[in-house]
């Protein structure tokens, strides 16, 4: 679980990067990398969503084979 | 006997007078409780993007740009420019004419942080003062400095002594 949960902090910065790229190249009129960087920052979600889910999933796992 | 009273260890020490610890009140975060909000953050984040690119591409579908007259050429020597709004009012654009006598337009907005080029025509080149970026004035292709990206340009032609702006041209023109 630590180890997922530094794995989503690396990507959430990651994100925080194209976000902040994303808002230089909207003021600086350059259109053409908006669309990829929200593309990407959703597959980064969409990574981390699934990290998640496979924790919690393993986790109830765990905890129905103690029970 | 008073000596001893002194150094007698106190049974609450001072700092927690000062600051008192609720142990009651403290919560633990787990780590899927933490893996929680950092997801929440992933979604907040992507949000954040998709409206970025929304509010980027919304201009797209604008009509195709007016023809406009800009500027009488005979205003315009060789090694001159004049400045001009085009397609909106709130777009800044120069025209320039070059030491060969042709007239070319750019858009004013450096494509670094957008301060408004100048034209060199000593060096036939757009200057931007900001960060020393400088632009061909033939095609609008960044030369130095932080630009990366060339000035768009502006498709203008002579009709007897007018100018007039009938497009703009791609960034790949």
């Amino acid at each position: 679980m630590t180890a997922i949960c530094a794995f989503i902090a690396m990507l959430l910065g990651i994100q925080i990067w194209l976000v902040s790229a994303a808002l230089e190249a909207l003021l600086s009129h350059d259109r053409a990398v908006l669309i990829p960087a929200a593309l990407a920052s959703l597959g980064l979600f969409a990574i981390n969503g699934g990290l998640l889910w496979t924790a919690l999933r393993y986790d109830a796992g765990q905890r129905m084979a103690a029970s | 006997m008073s000596d001893q009273a002194d150094k007698a260890p106190r049974e609450k020490p001072r700092w927690r007078e000062d600051f008192p610890v609720r142990w009651a009140q403290e919560r633990y975060v787990s780590r899927r409780e933490l893996a929680k909000f950092l997801t929440l953050g992933s979604a907040l984040l992507a949000t954040a993007g998709g409206v970025i690119a929304a509010i980027g591409n919304r201009g797209r579908r604008e009509p195709k740009a007016p023809e406009v007259r800009v500027a009488d050429a005979s205003s315009v020597p060789v090694g001159g420019s004049a400045l001009f709004r085009y397609p909106t009012s709130e777009d800044p654009c120069i025209l320039v004419r070059g030491q060969d006598g042709s007239l070319r337009a750019f858009s004013q907005v450096c494509t670094h942080l957008s301060c408004a080029v100048v034209y060199q025509p000593a060096r036939d080149e757009l200057f931007c003062p900001c960060h020393h970026g400088v632009f061909s004035a033939r095609d609008g292709r960044p030369l130095a400095g932080p630009p990366v990206r060339r000035l768009p340009m502006i498709q203008v032609e002579q009709r007897g002594d007018d100018v007039v702006a009938i497009g703009i041209g791609s960034d790949d023109s």
